[in-house]
């Protein structure tokens, strides 16, 4: 794959853009991929319906009607009902907002996590790092839902407590790709000069490392949003996740229903559906912004 | 070598003795109290109090921490279930067979669709079959394996009358019937699993396909099966055996889930019943275990890397 990360790397170079980078991605991603660019229309899709839910759905997520239980699909019910007559859609819908304000928070939370372990441990070295590092193996020694489960299950299922664990999680894991570039950025001439320019350790890191981070950062992030939402969901699967009577996909799926899927198996599949369009539309959107933003990291 | 071998093996116990810490420490200090619920929904001691004693809980944190761990190195005494009182180790060797077996059924059937897809893949690069089967990668790595799981259990069982067989068979009493078990959970999460090796596999093989030996193999008149099968391949697969080596947490994890659906009565059901009773002493042996079993299969890979590649001993 060294091959063509190379050829975008020098494609990119050869039509200079008068645009600036962040606006540049996106016209790329439409002309040149389309599988990119169905991700993104997935994710832009889901941000409307999490966004907008209360005026989106007719219904409460938790509006129960006993008259209308296990209806397949009809016009009221677009996607049928539950055991307690609640509308199908309207759950996924509100369940759209739990995947996805779960996901970027936990992704937010993560970076900035990350970005801070990562460069201060690329940036002071020595002993410091050697530390660091040390505490990283460790995190990374366990298989990370066993990790989760036992940290859940001792803080109690929340959408806060759940948003900051897997934030904290996420910024673990990838304070180490954070650091290796750092790394490689602080052995720069550049650096030196600021330094003998008499910039301080702030000043470096923040104004000189930080920015050349960034879009690593950025890839790091969208490339991981799918699984914080894909772990949310397996969380909340086994009840550790955002509690009833908030609608999850994960907790839709749960083993508590799984009575009622018998009799209704549409409880089952739509979340499933509604659950793998989500991690398709991220990892599609994702990979694209890593393959325009730094081909060194195809692969990955 | 000898060197290289100790440092690495040296390296691996501070993380060790962090990962003990790390899980003795997470369990102690956040709240979730196991002693009121043993009392009040069981009546597990008379008072709270005396129960705490007798678990040995009003003892002070690093003295239970360092009767903890020095009964593992000691005595190789992984401490007892809080609530059946029985040796947390034999439950563990009872219950690892079944994990152990579901992880490389798993591994196998994921490697399988996953190779084969990514040869066909790479050796028709950017023909209708490639994009297949890059197609066929993409979502079987987009579908959650318990949103897959639950359909297997309940489609089935509505439209063809077939249910997964829920009292499970040890190999050793039955080997066809415990391959029967397992056959369903280890295809459903090896599918799911199958993506990234496919992918790894494809963009590996395509780069050594470029290299000068296997021009050399292709101008000898070498048929393609022997050139991609016998030369390619072969080093086409070094990435795909480590993957399968860094994805190991992962199987482990998943297996929890996967055991829970279809009730097998392996490592991961143990930890996640012990995980609803706050069973402190079982969660955190079970962890520190895992975690230990990880250190150690990273180790060998590494160790096999130097092992494989001089020049990795003298970095």
């Amino acid at each position: 794959m060294a091959t063509a990360g190379a050829t975008v790397a020098v494609e990119r170079r050869a039509w200079p853009s008068s645009r600036p980078w962040y606006a540049d991605v996106w016209i790329q991603m439409l002309r040149r991929k389309p599988l990119g660019t169905i991700g993104g229309a997935i994710v832009l899709v889901m941000l409307v319906a999490a966004v907008g839910a209360d005026v989106i759905t007719p219904y409460g997520f938790a509006q129960t009607s006993l008259g209308e239980r296990f209806i397949a699909m009809d016009r009221a019910h677009w996607l049928g009902t539950d055991q307690l007559g609640r509308d199908l859609l309207t759950r996924l819908i509100y369940g759209a907002r739990v995947s996805l304000y779960v996901g970027f928070g936990a992704v937010l939370i993560g970076c900035v996590l990350a970005t801070l372990v990562g460069i201060l441990s690329a940036y002071f070295g020595g002993r410091v790092d050697l530390f660091v590092q040390r505490g990283v193996d460790a995190w990374m020694a366990f298989p990370p839902l066993l990790l989760l489960m036992s940290i859940m299950s001792l803080v109690g299922p929340s959408a806060w407590n759940i948003t900051i664990v897997l934030g904290i999680a996420f910024g673990v894991q990838n304070s180490r790709i954070i650091r290796s570039v750092a790394l490689s950025i602080k052995e720069h001439t550049f650096i030196e000069s600021a330094r003998a320019a008499g910039s301080g350790h702030v000043r470096i890191t923040a104004a000189h490392i930080l920015p050349n981070v960034l879009p690593t950062i950025i890839v790091v992030a969208t490339t991981g949003l799918s699984t914080v939402i894909l772990t949310e969901a397996s969380l909340s699967f086994l009840g550790l996740g955002v509690p009833p009577p908030y609608p999850t996909w994960g907790g839709m799926l749960s083993l508590a229903g799984l009575d009622h899927m018998y009799q209704a198996p549409w409880l089952a599949i739509w979340p499933a559906v509604a659950l793998s369009l989500a991690v398709f539309g991220f990892n599609m959107l994702g990979d694209a912004l890593r393959d325009l933003l730094d081909p060194r990291l195809k692969g990955r | 070598m000898k060197q290289y071998v100790l440092r690495r093996v040296a390296l691996a116990v501070p993380t060790l003795i962090l990962v003990s810490v790390m899980v003795f420490a997470m369990l102690r200090l956040m709240p979730g109290d196991v002693a009121t619920r043993m009392v009040e929904g069981h009546g597990y001691a008379a008072t709270l109090d005396a129960l705490r004693h007798d678990l040995g809980l009003d003892r002070p944190v690093h003295v239970q921490y360092l009767d903890w761990i020095s009964g593992i190195v000691l005595r190789g005494d992984f401490g007892r279930s809080y609530w059946t009182r029985q040796p947390i180790l034999d439950e563990f060797t009872r219950r690892f067979p079944v994990t152990l077996e579901l992880a490389l059924f798993t591994i196998v059937v994921s490697v399988v669709i996953g190779v084969v897809l990514g040869i066909v893949s790479a050796v028709r690069q950017d023909t209708a079959a490639d994009y297949v089967g890059r197609i066929v990668a993409i979502l079987a790595l987009s579908v959650p394996y318990f949103g897959l799981a639950v359909l297997a259990v309940v489609l089935p069982s509505i439209y063809f009358k077939w249910t997964p067989v829920w009292t499970y068979v040890p190999l050793t009493r039955d080997p066809l019937e415990n391959l029967k078990i397992l056959l369903v959970p280890a295809l459903i999460f090896g599918v799911t699993r199958a993506g990234p090796i496919m992918r790894i596999t494809r963009s590996a093989l395509l780069d050594v396909l470029r290299q000068d030996y296997v021009r050399t193999a292709w101008s000898k008149g070498l048929p393609e099966r022997s050139v991609i099968l016998h030369h390619a391949l072969k080093n086409a697969l070094i990435p795909v055996i480590s993957l399968i080596g860094l994805q190991m947490p992962l199987y482990i994890g998943g297996s929890v889930i996967i055991e829970a659906i279809f009730r097998l009565p392996g490592i991961g059901l143990f930890f996640f019943e012990a995980l609803g009773k706050l069973d402190y002493p079982v969660v955190q042996s079970v962890n520190l275990i895992i975690a230990a079993m990880v250190v150690g299969l990273n180790l060998v890979i590494d160790l096999s890397y130097a092992f494989l590649d001089p020049r990795i001993r003298y970095r």
